[in-house]
């Protein structure tokens, strides 16, 4: 080895090792232990030698109503989070697209709220829709659309509702941008050709723009479901009645939330752990099951 | 008037409308948590007409809050005196410290993986990379026992630590794309005149990538500042506590008056707010990418 090469190979090292270290360390180990540990019945509250009972944590959990219940439940979040993201971006994408004095400002303006801590949506949601002085009574009354105000988070049947309202203004912002991006890389020449057509705009919409966005939409689907699966602080503050340790409010007690519970306040490890994979399994095969379609669709055309 | 002017001054009407419909909707929340923080006692919890604008503008929730602490809901003085300071001293130092760790090492790595070429290149890559996507909450378990062996929770360095660990993968991929963009010839330059491989790293590659560097610094300031399940599973006194941690608890916990939650909301989302409006070309990229976090 010559003098440079060995110059090179010490600074590569000095530069990588420690990084790999770190993140073996603090990520690739953990997440094996939790592998591990997810085959055991580890549980902090009960004082016994942890046993090994292979997947018995997992098909407790299959069989289990509650965590049917929690799944179902963060796949109605997901199903109706998705639609209403992807309507609202759509509909800011192509309206920004259109060029009008401000557009900057609007562009910047709207992206505000993916930028804000979660956390704090939960509760600036909470505080819009408090049932005896909030904003949203105060404005739908002025309005004229109620009489009287509403307590809209009361009612346990439509939490969740409103739960995939503060996450689609906490998110909508992702999606605009790439759909932004995705409509700004379709050729204008192709438009004018169909408007030389005499092609309507919703023809031009339908046929043209809209399956040239796919790409761009099931980017967006795939990253929005990963999130809207896993969503945990806007609840948090909104409905969950968090406190650290404390009860979680059933009714909008999504995947995240029950894993916490599981882990932090049940101390059941084994059983949060074989929960944990489960999420990440569920997340992993929509995201395979969305990039394999979006290649394919890449290869066809 | 002619008949394309008509259409086109119709549209132009329609595109502010609809403008004007999408900033209440985005802007509008957080126009009202300001209000809310900003408004005497009387116009904040007046019903059913409220007051859009505030009439006389108070910062009382705001001095209440950092002297003393917030008040109950119920009235008397909740036991949060003294919370908002050490949160806010948390979040600034953790958040700009492993901001900067993250800057820098990964600027390093970029550096390697867009110019030297080396065995196992891809692979040390890809082994870095691979869970910038996955959600790291199998990891959390059991790195909660981890750092609780190594006596790290509850302290900020500790937070610091993890937070450059979850946000390196992210860093390393901006930052490698960013110096492969540079043009090489300076580089190839420096190294015929015997420049030494840090020196390079110093003198060129760190000045020319600048603007990478503040983008790779400010998505990791603004995703500390933001993160909330780090901090609520990790910390659990005062000494270590961040922001968001310290918001949940007044909604939770301590059933905080809604003035001063305001008051507090508002001081936990300003820097963002601020970054967001001020730095966003340098968001943008850096943000999509990491988008699932």
């Amino acid at each position: 080895m010559n003098r440079e090469t060995r110059q090179d190979f010490v600074f590569i090292g000095v530069i990588l090792v420690p990084l790999i270290i770190l993140v073996g360390i603090l990520i690739y180990l953990p997440a094996l232990d939790s592998l591990l540990t997810s085959f055991t019945n580890e549980n902090l509250r009960i004082l016994r030698p942890p046993k090994f009972i292979w997947l018995k944590n997992y098909s407790k959990l299959i069989e289990s109503s509650e965590f049917w219940t929690v799944t179902a439940r963060s796949l109605l979040v997901v199903v109706l989070t998705l639609p209403l993201e992807l309507f609202i971006s759509l509909g800011l994408a192509l309206l920004l697209t259109e060029a009008f004095p401000g557009r900057a400002m609007v562009r910047t303006l709207i992206i505000l709220p993916w930028m804000l801590p979660p956390i704090v949506n939960g509760f600036l949601w909470g505080w819009l829709l408090n049932g005896e002085y909030g904003a949203l009574n105060g404005l739908l009354y002025q309005l004229g659309f109620i009489d009287e105000y509403v307590t809209w988070l009361k009612n346990p049947d439509t939490q969740v509702l409103w739960v995939t309202v503060v996450q689609t203004w906490t998110r909508f912002a992702f999606p605009t941008i790439i759909l932004l991006a995705g409509l700004q890389s379709i050729p204008m020449d192709l438009l004018d050709a169909a408007k030389v057509d005499g092609a309507s705009s919703w023809q031009t919409f339908r046929n043209i723009i809209l399956p040239l966005l796919m790409p761009s939409i099931a980017v967006v689907l795939t990253i929005e479901f990963i999130a809207s699966l896993q969503i945990f602080d806007v609840i948090w503050t909104l409905t969950a009645g968090g406190s650290a340790g404390g009860a979680i409010n059933p009714f909008t007690k999504t995947l995240m939330l029950y894993n916490y519970e599981l882990v932090f306040r049940d101390l059941r490890i084994g059983l949060g752990a074989a929960l944990s994979y489960l999420i990440l399994f569920l997340s992993l095969g929509v995201a395979i099951v969305f990039v394999t379609r979006l290649y394919n669709q890449a290869v066809k055309t | 008037m002619t008949p394309s002017f008509n259409r086109h001054l119709i549209k132009r009407i329609c595109i502010y409308l609809l403008c004007a419909i999408a900033l209440l909707w985005a802007i509008g929340p957080i126009y009202w948590i300001f209000v809310s923080s900003v408004s005497t006692r009387m116009e904040l919890y007046a019903t059913p007409i409220k007051s859009w604008f505030p009439s006389e503008p108070t910062w009382e929730a705001y001095i209440r809050l950092f002297q003393g602490g917030g008040q109950y809901r119920g009235g008397n003085v909740s036991p949060t005196e003294g919370l908002m300071w050490s949160g806010l001293y948390n979040t600034l130092f953790v958040s700009i410290v492993s901001a900067l760790f993250v800057t820098f090492l990964s600027t390093n790595a970029g550096y390697v993986f867009a110019r030297m070429k080396f065995r196992g290149r891809g692979f040390i890559f890809f082994f870095l990379m691979l869970m910038m996507p996955l959600p790291l909450w199998v990891s959390i378990i059991a790195l909660f026992f981890m750092i609780s062996n190594a006596g790290l929770i509850d302290t900020l360095s500790g937070m610091i630590l993890l937070f450059i660990v979850f946000l390196l993968p992210l860093g390393i991929w901006l930052m490698s794309t960013f110096i492969r963009e540079i043009n090489p010839e300076i580089e190839e330059a420096a190294i015929v005149d015997g420049c030494s491989r840090w020196q390079l790293l110093r003198w060129i590659i760190y000045p020319l990538s600048k603007s990478g560097m503040a983008a790779v610094f400010l998505v990791s300031l603004l995703t500390v500042w933001n993160n909330f399940l780090l901090p609520l599973i990790f910390t659990r006194s005062p000494d270590s506590q961040m922001l968001t941690v310290v918001l949940s608890l007044f909604v939770g916990q301590y059933e905080v008056a809604w003035e001063d939650m305001a008051a507090a909301a508002v001081v936990t989302m300003l820097p963002p707010f601020l970054i967001a409006l001020f730095f966003q070309r340098f968001l943008i990229r850096g943000m999509t990418l990491g988008a699932v976090k």
